[in-house]
């Protein structure tokens, strides 16, 4: 159930102007698993869309396995709907950065946001390794001692990912209103492009989650090994099994990964501290995209709000046939009853006789008045 | 309104309350502004999409069918963060939400538009545990619970406040709290613990029918209110911003939001010749709070706006200001005026200390405790009709909602990481805990049909760690954007353990057979206290540091009312806030 993506001129509300494209070579067999993203012109590069396409398969999976138990409706999962393109959206459209409100950051009196934490340029060409080049970006020479460098050095891998570059496009200080970005990401015989009219956190949070599993399995945390799960646009994140994968997030939830790793994540993203909210909307956004009507937007499912038009109906979706809900209705015939007849017992305020002890049962001492 | 004597910033539960007082009852012109889209408004016809009027006085402007319209029912076109029509944002919605910097595994959820949070609410009702008022250190004495309980009424009878209807959910939760030895309790002033019938804030259900036969498993007839149907239509669609019944007028939908129950008495005033007048302005975001240097005190004088289609600023002035604007953006705004802050502007946040514990039935026993139903449906009868109650320690209710809503509250939503890792203390009454995801995931929600959950609202007391600060690294076009901490205190996990216990054994004793606990992170829905009276507020509400300068929301509670749902607490104080401004300055 792929819907079939097809360019038009109300996607351009969305995302303001796709610049450049998508793939300028569709060589690399590879890829063969990130085709329909490739296709597609909102799509994102192929290491963004097959790390959240890897996190949508660990949460809601396809699931053959229940036919038998509950019937042929529940074997399809959250990649049949293209469930990724739900988080890639909201965390595009997240968080906008006015561009009066951004410093050039030359000036150190300046009290505005300074455009150094907003920029980001990963080159992996002159590195030997992956490690190596976000190291060069923190500005880096060692690592602290809780971080076991070769261990890291030998898992990360940012997948076919070459550079990554997030950037003001056109930065006018002086005018008011939303900034844009440009992102590209380079591999070795493609380019992607796109100017974003919000903070582009999409990108950006695969790379936090590559290097957060790369501690994960230097620490050897994982209880599976990893391999190749059918993601080969992702990193090492996406070489964990299901399980790992989510273990993995869980680790800068419950586990201090954030702390560790500030350092190295900082140039990354604007703020480390928000990740930990992150990984709550990343589990939590299957419950607002795959369980609500929201596959049912069909081709608008990725355009602005005002632009999305119901193609399915909403008692029809996919998760709606695995749940038996109906869908909104203006009412419904159903038995009921009060439970207090004549309703509750409530005299005037002058009339209340309140029990002197109004301490509760079980009051526990506490608080800070 | 060229010359208001009030301006009361935020439309949400409280700031409709404020003015329709002020103005009914004091004769007082009010202007309101709001920072969010008014939905159900002939003037901004498309809310979301264009810029539409600038200001509406008059109650003929509400339009009920334009409102079914914009609220379409469907959970993630309502629910969604970040693109929702009931999220925190600017109405454009081509635009991101407003930013709050939350460093934390945590949910923040709120509504910015005329109504508030209270568009997207169940209408409970509860008054607050007496002793929470009486017998609580925080709580400032010159106001008794006695005293709070005529504005209580008040606000009772005109949102239509009474016990809510039990449907084939309600059947179940009431045959395990009596199994489990619970009493039913009759009184809304609550100092025992027992179960009860929900004070919702909802109108009787088919009050009128369309065929004059009564609602219940055997009516065939129309829930149009043009057909001639009255009051509730048992649709568990409340977070999707309940417009029902349907065509019904603004005023005649079923559940009293504050943008049902009294926006419309507020703008009555306008066209009564012996009240005062009532102005309110949505897409208007306040980013000052103006002040003169007095000798000792400094006042407030007025406020500057920015509107959030054009961009456009102004000043405003007006005799007294109203701060309603909820427990993140009035000490936001608080703080980004630069006015004093002496260490207590911002903090002693509370917000129940939820939990959420889900039982799931099976068909049996669900039949036999309910012959005619046979499911539980979540999806019918109001959200939360029936609640338990344990002054002292706190309370909980038993919630129905839609699929989306479900999965994630149920399953996608906890602080005790993945079940499949997660074990559980063979002593707890719960048979799993922490998130459900893949096969368990996807079985669990087929049983959608025959599964319930109980939020657990936990007396969670104000701490001075938790609250709302500027943030030092984001701004956005209205100034510092919100920090955002809440951590619970170690009594507040006891309490939460307890009620969370009492909850899986009244599943069990209805015949559940799963029961979950969630164990939820902070989701700070249920807002409280953040500029409390007793610390930043005198007894009048009005702040020490700032003469004429008001606060008329939840932030003004000096604590969490014991775990109740605070929208009534909130209204009543409210209520009296208004009363207190006219007797002190006109």
């Amino acid at each position: 159930m792929t819907e079939n993506d097809n360019p038009s001129a109300t996607r351009r509300g969305v995302v303001k102007g796709i610049g450049g494209l998508a793939a300028l070579s569709m060589s690399n067999a590879t890829f063969a698993n990130a085709q329909a993203a490739l296709d597609d012109p909102l799509s994102s590069d192929p290491h963004t869309a097959d790390t959240y396409r890897a996190i949508v398969d660990a949460i809601i999976p396809r699931t053959p396995e229940l036919e038998d138990e509950l019937g042929p409706e529940h074997v399809p999962g959250g990649l049949d709907v293209e469930l990724e393109k739900f988080l890639i959206w909201d965390f595009n459209h997240f968080q906008e950065i006015r561009s009066e409100l951004v410093s050039d950051g030359l000036d150190l009196l300046d009290d505005g946001m300074s455009r150094d934490r907003f920029e980001v340029t990963l080159d992996l060409d002159d590195f030997d390794d992956a490690l190596d080049a976000l190291m060069d970006l923190a500005d880096l020479d060692v690592l602290d001692d809780d971080l076991n460098e070769r261990a890291l050095s030998e898992r990360l891998t940012f997948g076919p990912v070459n550079r990554y570059k997030s950037v003001f496009k056109d930065l006018d200080t002086d005018t008011e209103g939303p900034a844009e970005f440009e992102v590209t990401v380079e591999t070795d015989d493609e380019q992607y492009q796109r100017v974003l009219g919000n903070y582009p956190y999409a990108p950006a949070f695969p790379l936090v989650f590559d290097l957060v599993a790369a501690e994960f399995l230097a620490k050897g945390n994982n209880h599976d090994e990893p391999g190749d799960y059918d993601f080969p646009g992702g990193g090492t994140f996406t070489r964990l099994s299901r399980e790992d994968r989510l273990r993995c997030l869980w680790t800068i939830v419950d586990g201090g990964a954030v702390d560790r790793l500030d350092d190295l994540i900082e140039p990354l993203i604007p703020d480390v501290g928000i990740l930990k909210f992150v990984v709550m909307a990343v589990n939590g956004l299957h419950g607002f995209g795959y369980y609500t009507e929201w596959s049912g937007y069909g081709s608008t499912k990725t355009d602005t709000p005002n632009d999305r038009e119901l193609e399915v109906d909403e008692g029809e979706v996919q998760s709606r046939q695995q749940t038996n809900y109906p869908g909104p209705a203006d009412g419904y015939a159903a038995d009921w009853r009060h439970a207090i007849e004549g309703g509750f017992d409530d005299p005037d305020a002058d009339e209340l006789e309140l029990s002197d002890d109004l301490t509760g049962d079980d009051v526990v001492a506490g608080g800070d008045a | 309104m060229e010359d208001p004597d009030v301006v009361v910033i935020g439309a949400g539960a409280d700031g409709p309350v404020t003015a329709a007082r002020l103005a009914r009852e004091h004769g007082l012109d009010v202007l309101v502004l709001e920072a969010g889209p008014w939905h159900g408004n002939s003037k901004w016809p498309k809310p979301h999409a264009d810029a539409g009027g600038t200001v509406s006085t008059d109650p003929d402007d509400l339009d009920g069918k334009l409102m079914d319209e914009q609220y379409t029912h469907r959970e993630a076109d309502a629910n969604d963060p970040t693109w929702g029509y009931l999220r925190v944002g600017p109405a454009d919605h081509s635009r991101a939400p407003w930013f709050r910097n939350l460093h934390q595994n945590a949910f923040i959820w709120q509504v910015s538009a005329v109504g508030g949070t209270t568009a997207h609410y169940f209408g409970n009702h509860p008054r607050a545990y007496p002793h929470a008022i009486d017998e609580q250190e925080h709580w400032p004495d010159e106001i008794s619970y006695e005293d709070l309980v005529p504005y209580y009424q008040l606000n009772e009878e005109v949102t239509s406040t009474q016990q809510a209807p039990m449907t084939a959910a309600e059947e179940v939760f009431i045959e395990g709290a009596e199994n489990a030895g619970f009493d039913k309790l009759d009184s809304l002033n609550v100092t025992d613990t027992g179960w009860r019938p929900q004070p919702n804030a909802i109108e009787e259900p088919g009050r009128e029918t369309s065929n004059g036969e009564p609602l219940d498993a055997d009516y065939e007839g129309s829930f149009s209110y043009d057909d001639g149907f009255r009051g509730d239509t048992l649709v568990g669609d409340h977070f999707q911003g309940s417009s029902t019944p349907v065509d019904a007028p603004v005023r005649d939908k079923a559940r009293k939001s504050s943008n049902v129950g009294w926006v419309p008495r507020a703008l009555d005033a306008t066209k009564d010749p012996e009240m005062g007048n009532v102005a309110l302005r949505p897409n208007t975001f306040v980013t000052n709070i103006n002040t003169n240097d007095g000798i000792g005190t400094i006042e407030a004088t007025g406020v500057d706006v920015r509107d959030t289609w054009s961009g456009d600023t102004e000043t405003i002035e007006a005799d007294t200001v109203v701060l309603a604007a909820g427990c993140i953006e009035s000490p936001r705004l608080w703080l980004n005026s630069d006015l004093p802050d002496d260490g207590w502007v911002g903090k002693g946040l509370t917000t129940h200390w939820f939990d959420w514990v889900v039982g799931v039935y099976d068909d049996e026993t669900v039949a036999e405790i309910n012959p005619e139903a046979e499911h539980m449906d979540p999806y019918i009868g109001q959200n939360s009709a029936a609640r338990f109650d344990k002054p002292g320690v706190g309370g909980m209710e038993d919630i129905g909602m839609s699929p989306g809503l479900v999965s994630y509250a149920d399953y996608l939503f906890t602080e005790a990481g993945y079940s499949f890792d997660t074990p559980v203390d063979p002593d707890e009454p719960w048979d799993t805990r922490g998130y459900v995801v893949g096969k368990e995931l996807k079985r669990r929600m087929s049983n959608y049909k025959q599964t319930k959950a109980l939020l657990i609202l936990t007396d969670d007391l104000p701490r001075k760690e938790n609250g709302v600060s500027l943030n030092d690294s984001f701004s956005d076009e209205h100034g510092a954007v919100p920090e955002i901490k809440w951590e619970p205190h170690p009594d507040d996990d006891a309490k939460r353990d307890e009620l969370s216990r009492i909850a899986a054994r009244i599943h069990k004793e209805a015949g559940a057979e799963h029961v979950h606990r969630c164990e939820w992170p902070p989701l700070l829905l249920h807002m409280q206290s953040s500029m409390r009276m007793g610390k930043v507020l005198d007894a009048n509400a009005e702040a020490k540091n700032v003469n004429r300068l008001f606060v008329a929301d939840h932030s003004a509670l000096a604590n969490g009312v014991g775990g109740p749902n605070p929208t009534n607490s909130g209204q009543a104080l409210a209520l009296r806030t208004a009363d207190r401004i006219a007797d002190l300055y006109y």
